[in-house]
């Protein structure tokens, strides 16, 4: 009940502040990508969601393209980001996971999957506008909401330092209003970053590598019976997975929100496949079986859209 | 009182003075106009009212895989058919019993609320799909999104922070 009022206030304050799409809030998009790729920072944030919460500081060297991920609770785990790599150090396992940056060809070159000039038509999904300014971790902040306009995606509260743009606060929220998950800088200092800040603490030791050796191609055979309204197919490729196990994956997109369907033959499984979905934040994955293959559906959606992805998901023999 | 409510939110009362206090509540009109007012107060002080959200969702979800009662919800929610909808909850964890029990009192005003709550979710449950099942994480949960964040194009709007879900002690745990 209280959810609900809460919602309603949301909504009604939002409906206050409504300048649907003004050009001044998609401009503001347009600074936190650029501050995202051209700023060097060094920060400690929370992640939060369904009442739990993790520190991990996260450290960015722009000139050198690239960043480092510490989380700072629990078992040390670490992610460090090159543009060639994404390398998933987890020390309690002695597993280093290696990820190839896919190459998606010339035009879209450079890793981050959304570029500038697409930002304008997130406003197909999304009403964009700007709302009050706060103030996080001693940044004054501009806000900016993404409501959207069906309930197959989250809706988003970005806030973002008015002097560089920096995006200190995400809020992911649901169709209620609620929040499913919240990155929150607590500190934050931009500049003066040094190549010893991100360099792995963990590289010196002897680790039991899992390549995925990722590389486009295409899934012959597999598709979707009917797409998800507003997510397009952004990507189709074959990798390793885990201890090698081949998977095939198909990624849909609506400019913000991404989903994929990761395919994997049955063989190399024992136990059969139970049909549901689980959830980690904004996260969720849902699983079934397809022509004796698992088909594994991972998304930062509502459940029901992963549902309807994973259910469209079908298996047609080639001809010939 | 209002101390022992406060205790019992704090998660600081031991089991029977937990059970002793949840059945005071449920005829005490006051203490559960504080019980809802602190809650009010957490939320607005956490201004992300995740607690919330956990309850109406979870109480929703248990609702829409229970077609029977939700349909006896919906069309007389009297006293007697509450009673039947309660031990279908008792399997959700305590406290979010008790987020159901503070709707008690007030039934006649709340009735209709807590039936839009469980039509809500009920509604995609009503063209002709079954509730889907909520599994525990995939064992391979942190691969999944290892190979699913770099397609993400938010990483374009926030940097790595989102690749923290790949490693997140929950996602850990998940391994076998």
């Amino acid at each position: 009940m209280l959810a609900r009022a809460a919602a309603a206030l949301v909504a009604l304050s939002a409906a206050g502040l409504a300048q649907a799409q003004s050009p001044e809030a998609l401009g503001w998009l347009r600074r936190i990508h650029d501050a995202t790729l051209k700023l060097s920072y060094t920060g400690t944030f929370v992640y939060q969601h369904g009442g739990r919460s993790e520190s991990s500081r996260i450290t960015r060297d722009a000139q050198r393209d690239i960043e480092r991920l510490e989380v700072l609770d629990g078992v040390p785990r670490e992610i460090v980001r090159t543009r060639d790599t994404v390398k998933c150090y987890l020390p309690a396992s002695g597993v280093l996971k290696v990820e190839q940056r896919v190459d998606r060809g010339s035009a879209e070159r450079s890793f981050p999957a959304l570029l500038p000039e697409r930002i304008g038509t997130l406003a197909r999904h999304y009403e964009i506008e700007l709302g009050e300014m706060r103030r996080i971790a001693g940044f004054d902040c501009q806000t900016v909401l993404l409501t959207p306009k069906d309930n197959l995606r989250y809706g988003y509260r970005l806030c973002a330092d008015a002097k560089s743009g920096m995006l200190l606060k995400a809020v992911t929220f649901d169709a209620q209003g609620e929040s499913v998950e919240q990155f929150m800088f607590t500190q934050l200092s931009i500049g003066g970053v040094t190549s010893a800040q991100v360099r792995p603490r963990h590289a010196r030791r002897a680790w039991r590598v899992e390549d995925t050796k990722a590389a486009p191609a295409r899934l012959s055979g597999w598709g979707l019976s009917a797409e998800l309204p507003g997510f397009r197919k952004v990507i189709e490729l074959k990798r390793r997975m885990g201890e090698s196990r081949p998977v095939g994956q198909l990624v849909y997109s609506d400019g913000l929100a991404a989903v994929s369907v990761f395919i994997e033959p049955m063989d190399a499984r024992r136990e059969p496949v139970q049909t549901g979905v689980a959830s980690l934040g904004a996260i969720h994955i849902y699983t079934r079986e397809v022509a004796n293959h698992m088909v594994t559906v991972v998304g930062e959606t509502p459940a029901a859209s992963v549902q309807r992805i994973g259910n469209a998901v079908e298996y047609q023999r080639p001809s010939q | 009182m209002k101390e022992r409510i406060s205790a019992l939110m704090d998660g600081e009362l031991d089991d029977r003075s937990a059970a002793a206090l949840i059945q005071a509540l449920e005829h005490d009109r006051e203490a559960l106009e504080s019980w809802r007012l602190y809650h009010l107060m957490g939320d607005a002080m956490r201004e992300t009212r995740l607690l919330s959200q956990r309850f109406a969702a979870r109480i929703g979800e248990r609702l829409a895989a229970e077609p029977t009662v939700l349909a006896a919800a919906v069309a007389a929610p009297a006293e007697p058919r509450r009673r039947v909808a309660l031990p279908i909850a008792a399997s959700l964890a305590a406290v979010a019993l008790v987020g159901w029990l503070a709707f008690a009192p007030q039934r006649e005003a709340q009735a209709p609320q807590v039936a839009q709550l469980a039509a809500a979710p009920a509604k995609p449950a009503a063209q002709a799909k079954p509730p889907v099942l909520v599994i525990p994480l995939p064992s391979a949960t942190s691969d999944y999104l290892l190979a699913h964040q770099g397609f993400s194009p938010r990483v374009s709007f926030q940097g790595m922070a989102p690749y923290v879900r790949t490693v997140s002690g929950e996602v850990q745990g998940a391994r076998r």
